[in-house]
């Protein structure tokens, strides 16, 4: 299914770049095809970009409480585009009761600081065959 | 409390310069700190504050702090002369890490320069040259790499108002650092003791100070957020104390702990409270503050201190033997060296070459991980009310004083002898937003009005 890349991201005016750096590192060196789109990303213009690279999965790094409204918008500029591309979040930010919240709304899946990069890396890699 | 000074934190579009009533602001305002767009909002935030007795240290896009502050506190009834406090300056990276401006580098150079040397003629009390080292360090650079970083860009600035004829004595007494402490403690201390060295022997020696003021370099920092942990964060209160121990044995002029809850949110109010508590044992109960340079001698700190001295020097006479700093920052070479830096660092953590209790050694189950949790749930809503109150305030202007204020701003812009920071004065009386003083920058220098692509340029089609 799909071209097995990874849209890596930040969005809106967030912009601690540790986690998304690291991941994306990660993944690489995995041998996952990374497009790290960096900061100052909005939902209208990332779905355009998830559609433009022919996307497999798209991961979102969040470290302010914008996400929690950003990623529904994504989710909606996504289907306004006919898009069924999986989303995942992962931030320390992210309460055990924000990752449920995310869950119900349709996000693939939730990492948190708990989890290590290995299994973070694992499971990316799970939902792109 | 007992606090002595007051930080002021912008949230994410104020140190962008972007206004509150941006559509990039509208699910961020007000969350990761105060928001800044206009001169009433640095009046309102000032309001109250002693500012005669109270040192201001302002992480804040530095012109528009500057400007704001000062005109700020002549309408609240105090001499700008007399302010104490700070305003950190990044132009040289802060494109690459945190908070980036979205402006061409002559124009960030511009900012910072001439905020120095306004600051040295109307506030002479007052460090409008915060070096602030803590800011492209906590991604992962190393002692060596974050201090010969901070001194690059010092000495880049340095050089530039020599340029242009100020003397190194007017200015130098007001450079101060903001470094970050970390875990090691014998190299915080180190670290430190290396700084004050290296700056002292290059304002006599490289750029003729004369004044011993100018050599002594005022010291402030915050212990590491990135040291901090989410897991039992508990722990972090430890982290806080040990590292804010090794910075007043090396003898800063103040400290900032940073929060329990920071690994996982912006910081509670009790978790500042707890910050400054800790702050307040040291000061009072360990009576480590009673000798000065207590670890001077130790043949362990002193070994180290030399060799860090050296390797630093030896780090900036790279750097800047790789070319112009300007040109190095526009051609990536900086964000290369952060990203390198966050990469190893999560490598190192994950690999367990640097150990984190509670992170990769004496883990516990997350279930069990409850102490201090519920001081994670509360957050912090987008501030809906304020970005009301600001496109209001922008539609009550008057237009034709605003657009005047603007065309001589962006003139101003483009005319490198003035110093520009007159000219936003006029403009925050003429009641211009700060993005709006920002756009009209970047149009000067050639850029785009916003980076972002949301807004016009009220001077476009005049």
């Amino acid at each position: 299914m799909g071209s097995g890349k990874v849209l890596i991201a930040i969005m809106g005016l967030d912009q601690h770049e540790v986690g998304a750096i690291a991941v994306s590192s990660a993944l690489r060196d995995s041998g996952v095809e990374v497009i790290y789109n960096g900061r100052f990303n909005m939902p209208a213009s990332l779905a355009e970009a998830a559609m433009q690279e022919d996307v497999s999965l798209i991961g979102i790094s969040v470290h302010s409480w914008e996400y929690l409204y950003l990623i529904e918008d994504l989710q909606r500029a996504l289907g306004e585009l006919g898009l069924s591309i999986p989303v995942v979040v992962g931030g320390s930010i992210i309460t055990a009761e924000d990752r449920e919240g995310l869950l119900e709304k349709g996000v693939s899946a939730v990492f948190g600081p708990s989890d290590s990069m290995e299994s973070v890396v694992a499971e990316i890699k799970g939902m792109l065959v | 409390m007992g606090q002595t000074g007051l930080d002021v934190i912008g949230d994410a579009p104020t140190m962008s310069m972007i206004d509150a009533d941006h559509p990039y602001s509208k699910y961020t305002a007000g969350t990761q700190g105060v928001s800044l767009s206009t001169l009433q909002d640095y009046t309102d935030l000032l309001d109250g504050v002693p500012l005669d007795n109270i040192s201001l240290s302002a992480s804040l896009p530095p012109a528009f702090a500057v400007s704001g502050i000062y005109l700020a506190s002549q309408e609240n009834g105090y001499d700008p002369s007399k302010l104490r406090g700070s305003t950190i300056q990044l132009f040289l990276y802060a494109e690459d890490c945190c908070y980036a401006p979205m402006m061409p580098f002559g124009l960030r150079r511009r900012l910072a320069s001439d905020s120095v040397a306004f600051a040295a003629r109307e506030m002479p009390k007052f460090h409008a040259l915060l070096e602030d080292t803590y800011y492209i360090s906590d991604g992962g650079l190393n002692a060596v790499e974050e201090m010969a970083l901070g001194f690059v860009e010092i000495r880049y600035l340095v050089r530039d108002l020599l340029s242009k004829g100020h003397d190194i004595d007017t200015f130098a007494p007001r450079i101060a650092i903001l470094l970050k402490a970390d875990m090691d403690f014998f190299e915080t201390v180190a670290k430190v003791r290396a700084t004050r060295r290296l700056f002292a022997t290059m304002m006599k020696e490289e750029y003729g100070a004369k004044d011993p003021r100018s050599m002594a370099v005022n010291i402030t920092s915050h212990t590491s957020g990135v040291a901090l942990t989410a897991q039992q964060p508990i722990n972090n209160v430890v982290r806080g104390a040990s590292q804010a121990l090794s910075l007043v044995m090396a003898g800063v002029q103040s400290l900032e702990i940073s929060t329990f809850d920071e690994a996982y949110r912006t910081p509670s109010e009790k978790a500042h409270e707890v910050a400054l508590r800790t702050q307040q044992v040291i000061s009072l109960e360990t009576n480590v503050s009673n000798v000065q340079d207590p670890l001077g001698g130790s043949y362990y700190v002193e070994h180290l201190t030399a060799e860090l001295e050296r390797a630093i020097r030896k780090k900036i006479d790279e750097i800047e033997a790789a070319g112009d700093p300007g040109e190095l920052a526009d051609k990536g070479y900086f964000r290369s060296i952060f990203v390198n830096a966050m990469e190893r660092y999560s490598h190192q953590v994950e690999s367990g070459e640097i150990r984190k209790v509670g992170v990769n050694a004496f883990q516990i189950p997350q279930e069990d991980d409850t102490l201090l949790r519920d001081e994670a749930g509360g957050k912090i809503e987008p501030c809906a009310e304020h970005i009301a109150s600001v496109e209001e305030f922008k539609q009550r202007r008057d237009q034709t004083k605003l657009l005047e204020g603007l065309r001589q701003l962006h003139d101003a812009g483009k005319e490198e002898s003035v110093n520009i920071l007159d000219s936003i004065i006029t403009c925050y009386r003429a009641n211009a937003s700060v993005g709006e003083m920002a756009g009209v920058l970047r149009e000067a220098y050639g850029h785009p009005y916003d980076p972002l692509n949301a807004t016009q340029s009220p001077l476009s089609g005049i």
